[in-house]
């Protein structure tokens, strides 16, 4: 940790050629990882990150270091090298820091610290105990991960704010690989949370996670191919959301916003997507994967409606790229790390519950693919072309769901895609990803109930559906 | 840096043999929006990964600063992570290899060239890709970057290898319009060598994909021969040649299990790994400090071998190829420079053999859309139809599917059009007899 009279001084060093903000950015992690392979634990990793950013702007310029030289010497002299950007006379001093508090939604306990490498192990174990349980000689290999980390921010900035974040967070996953003569498919499953190790000990039902990643995996290695074109596609509820995230979050960003380089750039106030669909995106869920009280510009967290009933209501903006906006950020400023200058990115991000079953999206389907598995995609939200992979489908006939297949890819246009949609479930629920862009590889859900898309192109490798 | 601190307290923890593997990072970036400088960076990091074995079992840890309480916290991590380790695999801190062949490819007059003469062509991109077409509406970002890396690889039986390299990468991003059709293309250059920073044809380059773009739509769903630009067999090369990797073949996930002197490809395609040319992507030891050398993976179409490191020969009772590399602190068995043997006809002959067809210049969603283990694929593409051997209509909003072993059997002939790629491939465009696509 730095001492705010060495915040001062480095801010004012950073002020002292015309800059109109400066920002600090001290990060002090630790991490670790486990994993086991087909039962054993073959690594075993753990780390500390420490290091501080450094970002000034001046009207719409950015300039950004980091450094982890965390010496006096080592951050005044980052500040005077990244000052040289600008030659004016100095704007701002700051004589004094005043600490902002967030509402401590996410408190941090260090269970993950507490407890034993053995004990993490063991929760694993019972999984695994599952998987070699009268185990099918088709399941070649199963790796299973428990990872956490503890992460220390402090952020000092010219506008006379400091404040503290500590987070910490885990994930477990299991991975598993089939294989027959005809090749090899994989499942995964991945459950985390910015709660502290009880939430895997009392709300994971381990042996549950890895009983259903061998049965998809098994599910998958004799499914048909999934046909290939355009037609109705059902999308499952919870990590489905990765739809709307690659679809239409990105493209809601103030980094592709700003500069009107998004598809949704001066559209607020417009229909958008079917008046079915509102979605949100909510830093504010207690514990959630990707919650924060106070973004990394010392805004507080928001649920921010993005899409009501069709209309576009508003985007996730930053400070520094909402100048062009003229508008202030709404708290959804975030990184990975140090090393990364922060930009706007979602955090809970989700379509709101709609009034059908999914029951009744199911039996209103007549010929078309119902995927329930996803493996992520990605988007150009300049012209709003997205794609994501699918893990696991089915085909629905006749209204009911037939056949498993694999291999399918969904590809369109976001500002389209979100028009087409003709049903949303009641069944919202929320997926644990990670998702990588400018400003890093941040934690974010994803999120949707059970929805119907009338009409989406469909990539694979089974000919016509029928 | 002293580094002497962390051996005598793994000395006295116990641990037998130890090593460090500090990579260091500078890099310096600029990027423009409408003619300003919006983003500039300047960043010095370090990485540090301490490995060691205790009781016969490896320990990893990793820091990012270096002082003696971090070298007290890498020891006592080193033994606690080592502890709960059941892999029964041997550990090996390397003693060295026989000879090097050192390769010097650091250029060092790349960071006395004034930072005002890489901005000017930075400013000379931007204009470039603005005058390049009216339907360019916008310059999305123009960026150059240098960056200047060092690996250093210490340990407790003497050895100290240093490699050092350094490059620059110019970027550009536009987005064109016609009617309410919006595409975007980007392109890079990468080199050492600021004399090659041929920013004008580079925004040629970039605009070309942009505009050919323009005009797209879905062709009808079928299976098309199919001639794959050089770009999307650069992304697809990787995959397939992962295939190699010992580890993959022991842990019987490979789709090169017993394949070793069989047919993996048609007889057009040769792959070698070249991590000694003299590229910017040079590397004359691996991670664990063994000599790299230049070898054939695949040789007219047949697997020569597999990679290996340092544990994985062991298990097969050879040696290590200088493959391990360290990905997430484990040492795992991967690869550098790949280089594609191209072939003797150019891209415009390779229509013509295909006769109708679809060429495909740009597939995405890779991480998703690819499944490594199985070889499938399913990949938004865009790229053009061919009709009587000539590049026809743009395609837009397509995928294409296959199976990567079968992409690779499926190689008809391999052109001339050498590209060489940031992702470390050098190759060419190829045709192959049949790709899925759906479209319409």
């Amino acid at each position: 940790m730095i001492s705010k009279k060495l915040a001062i001084d480095v801010l004012n060093e950073s002020l002292s050629t015309g800059a109109d903000y400066a920002e600090i950015f001290f990060e002090d992690s630790t991490y670790y990882t486990t994993s086991l392979e087909n039962g054993k634990v073959e690594t075993s990793t753990s780390g500390s990150a420490c290091g501080v950013g450094l970002r000034l702007l001046k009207e719409n310029q950015c300039v950004y270091g980091y450094t982890n030289d965390l010496s006096k010497k080592g951050l005044l002299d980052l500040a005077s090298s990244l000052n040289k950007s600008f030659h004016s006379e100095r704007l701002i001093t700051v004589t004094k820091l005043d600490m902002i508090r967030g509402k401590n939604r996410n408190p941090v306990t260090n269970s993950y610290d507490c407890i034993s490498r053995e004990e993490k192990i063991a929760l694993l174990k019972e999984g695994i105990a599952e998987i070699e349980k009268d185990k099918d000689p088709r399941i070649v290999r199963y790796l299973s991960y428990f990872i956490n980390n503890h992460r220390f921010v402090a952020v000092f900035n010219s506008k006379g704010k400091w404040f503290k974040r500590d987070s910490e967070f885990g994930r477990l996953v299991f991975n598993v690989i089939a294989a027959d003569q005809n090749g090899f498919e994989t499942a995964f499953e991945g459950p985390g949370c910015q709660q502290d190790i009880s939430y895997f000990k009392s709300k994971v039902d381990v042996v549950e996670l890895a009983r259903k990643t061998v049965e998809t995996a098994l599910k998958m290695l004799t499914a048909k191919e999934c046909p290939s074109g355009k037609m109705p596609v059902v999308i499952g509820n919870g990590w489905g959301g990765v739809l709307f995230h690659e679809a239409c979050g990105h493209a809601l960003e103030a980094s592709s916003v700003a500069k009107g380089l998004s598809c949704f750039s001066g559209k607020v106030g417009e229909m958008i997507a079917s008046p079915l669909v509102t979605a949100l995106d909510d830093s504010t869920i207690p514990q959630a994967w990707g919650s924060i009280d106070i973004d990394d510009e010392g805004n507080f967290g928001e649920k921010r409606v993005l899409i009501k009933n069709g209309k576009l209501m508003d985007y996730m903006i930053d400070d520094f790229n909402g100048r062009r906006m003229g508008r202030s950020g709404n708290g959804a400023c975030r990184r990975q790390n140090y090393r990364y200058c922060p930009t706007s990115r979602m955090s809970n991000t989700y379509i709101a519950n709609g009034k059908s079953t999914p029951e009744e999206i199911i039996a209103a389907t007549k010929l078309g693919i119902y995927t329930v598995g996803f493996n992520g995609g990605s988007v150009d939200p300049s012209t709003g072309e997205f794609n994501f992979g699918c893990s696991e489908a089915y085909i629905i006939r006749d209204g009911k769901i037939c056949e498993p297949v694999k291999g399918a890819t969904l590809i369109g246009h976001g500002d389209e895609i979100l028009k087409k949609i003709d049903m949303v479930g009641n069944d919202l629920a929320l997926g644990q990803g990670m998702c990588g862009a400018s400003s890093g590889s941040i934690r974010t859900n994803v999120g949707q109930p059970t929805i119907r898309i009338s009409e989406v192109t469909v990539g694979g490798r089974g000919g016509e559906l029928k | 840096m002293k580094y002497d601190k962390f051996f005598a307290l793994a000395k006295e923890a116990g641990i037998q043999e130890a090593e460090l593997y500090i990579s260091q990072k500078y890099e310096v970036s600029i990027s423009l929006f409408h003619g300003e400088i919006d983003n500039n960076s300047v960043n010095n990091g370090y990485t540090i990964i301490a490995r060691g074995s205790y009781k016969g079992k490896f320990g990893t840890a990793t820091c990012d600063v270096w002082n003696a309480e971090k070298a007290a916290f890498l020891v006592k991590e080193i033994v606690a992570n080592a502890k709960v380790i059941e892999n029964e695999d041997p550990v090996f801190i390397f003693k060295g290899s026989e000879k090097y062949t050192k390769i010097n490819n650091f250029n060092k007059d790349l960071a006395l060239i004034p930072l005002d003469d890489k901005i000017k062509k930075l400013h000379e991109l931007e204009g470039a890709l603005r005058a390049y077409d009216k339907r360019i509406v916008e310059v999305q970002a123009v960026e150059y970057s240098e960056n200047a890396n060092s690996i250093t690889l210490i340990n407790t039986h003497g050895l100290k290898l240093v490699h050092k390299s350094n490059y620059y990468v110019y970027v550009g991003v536009v987005a064109a319009k016609e009617g309410n059709q919006v595409k975007s293309a980007y392109d890079l250059l990468l080199n050492n060598d600021f004399s090659k920073a041929d920013v004008k044809t580079l925004a040629t380059e970039i605009g070309k994909k942009a505009i050919d773009q323009l005009g797209g739509e879905a062709c009808e769903s079928s299976t098309y021969k199919a001639v794959l630009s050089s770009d999307v067999v650069s992304s697809l090369v990787k995959f397939y040649i992962g295939h190699a990797s010992s580890e993959e073949v022991q842990k019987k996930s490979s789709l090169f299990m017993g394949k070793i002197n069989e047919k993996v490809a048609s007889s057009k395609v040769t792959i070698e790994e070249k991590p000694l040319a003299r590229t910017v992507f040079a590397r004359w030891f691996d991670d664990e400090g063994v000599a790299t050398k230049n070898k054939f993976i695949v040789k007219n179409g047949v697997l020569q071998g597999y990679l290996y490191n340092l544990t994985t020969a062991h298990k097969d009772g050879v040696t290590s190829t200088g493959n391990g590399y360290l990905g997430g602190g484990k040492m795992d068995v991967d690869f550098g420079f790949l280089v594609m043997k191209p072939g003797k006809k150019s891209l415009d002959e390779l229509f013509a053999e295909i006769g109708n067809g679809v060429y495909i210049t740009e597939v995405s969603g890779l991480h998703s859309g690819m499944n490594p283990q199985s070889g499938n694929f399913s990949l938004q593409s865009t790229g053009f139809l061919i009709k009587d051997g000539k590049k026809d209509r743009g395609l837009d909003l397509i995928t294409v599917s296959g199976n990567i072993v079968d992409l690779f059997k499926d190689i008809q002939a391999v052109g001339s059009d050498v590209r060489v790629f940031p992702s470390e491939v050098s190759c060419s465009s190829v045709i192959v007899k049949k790709i899925i696509v759906s479209g319409k």
